[in-house]
């Protein structure tokens, strides 16, 4: 099946999110609107409009009923889905790069960034009751990260621990509860910058893309790399694909250099990895600027991509990907 | 003489590289709205040209389509200008009503924080409702040259304020068509305004010219050799004759409608024909050229950027600095009559941080001129493949 394009935003893509059922489709982009469509057809259903910069980054609660956004005009904002009215708003000094509901939906994580001599952090919030729940406006804690800026973050299972990507290719672990540090490994190279962080839907282990071409998957209890996945090209983006055991990794040269280099040197598709035996399978050409955000369905039925290109691809996987079986 | 002259000129003599926007000393507002806009770090020619222009020195800057020099000069323009002065400090010209609209989007978005007022004068709006605007005060003008000189000459634009004078597209506005006007208007500006000039391409006959308007500038020039975009796939496809090309598209048809194309032709009267010959074979296709009126015009720009027309046909007149998010792919249905004008054109799809494909209809006599083409950029055209498909 050909994929389903969608095109719907002005300027590059930055997040792509499905809710929990995965029958929406949200896509996050610089034009400062946030879309969401229905999965399987494409159709937009809406539009959420009120930030004033670029935004960055939007998730989902599970019953489907709120969406938080986090943008470059310095603001996280909480939205009611259906209405698409903005239910609350938080301001920070800098850009809001990442953000997360917890897994009961209880609390909202946001990475902010490290910029105009404001130091980075990762600031958790409790989700207002209400409109006029002045009390969420604090923090329930504030993580000033170390020696380097957070540029990914996101909930283990039980909300036991919270865990950052960073700047420098490291991975920090700490308590959810009181925001104390755990601990620090320097999982990918060191100078890399850290681009993605992806839970496996049961938050048990995690995935980072990183800009040193390498996806690795990290397990939450022991704190190890378990599998590393190499490629050949900066990762923007990778994510774990339930029902079969594959990764999914995108990415590709930096945006300032593309214009000025032979096309093939983009390396814009989508890589599919084996999790297991960490071997390529097989790529999904089609965007043509870098990816920068990858979603899988999460009945794993599909996946969607979006790239600095300004579109919204969105994948069907057929009979063949499911009968798929690795020979040795 | 001649070398001597070409040799001194030509050269770059600036090379230093900033490569944060904090490290720039920029106003907290500006640096807040430029990260606001989604910018994150510098590119190329914003790493070199943004310091010597707050420098106050002349500047001549040129790099590859594409690659921010927009944001460049309207981060510069926004830092030197005082909002408190309601009064236009920078003049910005640029050769189209469209350019000159889009480059004002861009001012606005990045000034947005700054409270900066920012105003389109351009050719075909109201004259009265540019005369109210300019006399309610604006710190920056973005307009195409005709218009701003008949609104400086009916005294709705003072001029005694302007410390920056930018020319987009600086050597479309120094060639035949718009020297005359260009020279008119610098000669109303003060002595002591500091002249910017930006493009992709300079000829080497645009840049004696400038000596008329700078003073000993910082140069920030480009080899032509390293001026097409190898992130642009060209190629060629020889139909031979004239009459052929038509079918040729017809065939493309489908494989150029997954993402947006501009289709370039070298006169009106032949977009006007090649969009009646698609319509009539039941294509759905959009024209633009400069017959049409502005509101025409300004409706069919933002069909094309939101998406909801994939194809435009278009003269010239789009060549230059119009970035529409999805154009992966330029068509030229005839090859440009200058040289400068091609690499404008595939320009147009290889925009920052995507790739393009160009596709030249080349007929028996266009052979000499796409051999020309190469050489003198020191590209490669190579023969369209089958799986053009794959590629776009």
């Amino acid at each position: 099946m050909r994929p389903i394009i969608l095109q719907g935003h002005e300027r590059p893509l930055t997040q792509i999110k499905y809710n929990h059922d995965g029958d929406l489709l949200f896509s996050c982009a610089k034009d400062k609107v946030i879309n969401v469509w229905f999965s399987h057809n494409g159709e937009r259903l809406g539009t959420y409009e009120g930030h004033t910069g670029a935004i960055w980054t939007c998730d989902i609660n599970k019953s489907s009923t709120l969406m938080v956004s986090g943008a470059a005009d310095n603001t996280m904002r909480l939205w009611d889905v259906k209405t698409g009215k903005q239910l609350y708003k938080w301001e920070f000094p800098t850009a809001v790069k990442r953000v997360e509901f917890n897994e009961d939906d209880t609390r909202i994580l946001a990475v902010t960034e490290e910029r105009m001599g404001y130091a980075g952090t990762v600031t958790v919030f409790r989700v207002p009751i209400s409109e006029s729940d002045a009390a969420a406006e604090t923090p329930l804690y504030v993580i000033t990260t170390r020696e380097s800026k957070a540029t990914v973050a996101g909930w283990s299972y039980l909300s036991k621990f919270l865990f950052t990507g960073h700047e420098d290719g490291s991975v920090s672990r700490y308590d959810a509860i009181t925001g104390e540090f755990v601990e620090s490994k320097q999982v990918h190279n060191s100078g890399s910058t850290i681009t993605d962080l992806q839970f496996y839907p049961d938050r048990t282990y995690f995935i980072t893309s990183c800009k040193d071409t390498t996806a690795k998957a990290i397990d939450v209890d022991s704190f190890e790399v378990i599998k590393t996945y190499l490629t050949d090209t900066p990762l923007n983006t990778s994510s774990f694909t339930p029902v079969q055991d594959f990764v999914i990794l995108g990415g590709g040269q930096e945006a300032r250099d593309v214009t000025t280099t032979a096309a093939r040197q983009g390396k814009f598709e989508a890589r599919f990895y084996h999790a297991i035996l960490e071997e390529e399978l097989g790529r999904v050409k089609g965007h043509f600027g870098p990816i920068n955000t990858i979603a899988v369905h999460p009945k794993g039925t599909g996946y969607a991509s979006g790239g600095e290109d300004g579109y919204v691809r969105v994948h069907f996987f057929d009979k063949n990907y499911f009968d798929f079986k690795y020979t040795l | 003489m001649v070398d001597q002259l070409e040799d001194s000129v030509i050269e770059t003599n600036y090379d230093e590289v900033i490569d944060t926007f904090d490290d720039m000393n920029l106003k907290p507002e500006l640096l807040r709205g430029i990260y606001a806009y989604g910018f994150e770090r510098p590119s190329a020619i914003q790493q070199r040209a943004i310091m010597p222009i707050l420098g106050e020195r002349d500047v001549l800057a040129q790099a590859q389509s594409g690659t921010g020099k927009t944001a460049t000069f309207s981060i510069s323009v926004l830092q030197k200008i005082d909002t408190s002065l309601k009064q236009c400090q920078a003049l910005i010209l640029a050769p189209t009503r469209e350019l000159a609209q889009q480059i004002q989007k861009v001012v606005v978005a990045l000034g947005d924080l700054m409270n900066v007022e920012c105003h389109a004068c351009i050719g075909g709006t109201l004259v009265r409702d540019d005369m109210a605007a300019l006399q309610a005060g604006v710190h920056v003008v973005v307009g195409t040259p005709g218009r701003v000189h008949d609104m400086i000459q009916r005294r709705a634009l003072p001029t005694d304020a302007v410390q920056m004078f930018v020319l987009d597209e600086a050597d479309e506005m120094l060639s035949r068509g718009f020297k005359d006007q260009i020279y008119d208007i610098f000669q109303l500006l003060p002595p002591t305004a500091q002249v910017v000039l930006l493009s992709a391409t300079m000829p080497q006959d645009v840049l004696e010219v400038t000596t008329k308007f700078m003073r000993d500038p910082i140069r920030i020039l480009v080899k032509k050799d390293e001026l097409t975009l190898e992130g642009i796939k060209q190629f060629y496809v020889a139909v031979e004759k004239e009459e052929w090309k038509l079918d040729t598209l017809c065939d493309l048809y489908e494989t150029v409608t997954v993402t947006q194309a501009v289709i370039f032709c070298n006169t009106r009267r032949k977009v006007d024909w090649l969009t009646e010959q698609l319509t009539e074979r039941d294509f759905t296709v959009s024209s633009m050229h400069g017959d049409m009126d502005q509101a025409q015009r300004d409706t069919l720009m933002h069909e094309f950027r939101t998406g909801s027309s994939r194809i435009l046909i278009t003269t010239d007149l789009l060549a230059r600095g119009i970035d529409v998010q999805q154009v992966s792919l330029v068509i030229n249905y005839d090859l440009p009559a200058n040289r400068e004008n091609y690499i404008h054109r595939i320009g147009r799809g290889g925009r920052f941080g995507r790739k393009g494909v160009s596709i030249n209809f080349v007929t028996n006599d266009d052979v000499r001129m796409m051999r020309e083409i190469e050489q003198f950029y020191n590209t490669h055209i190579e023969e369209m493949p089958m799986n053009i498909a794959d590629l776009i």
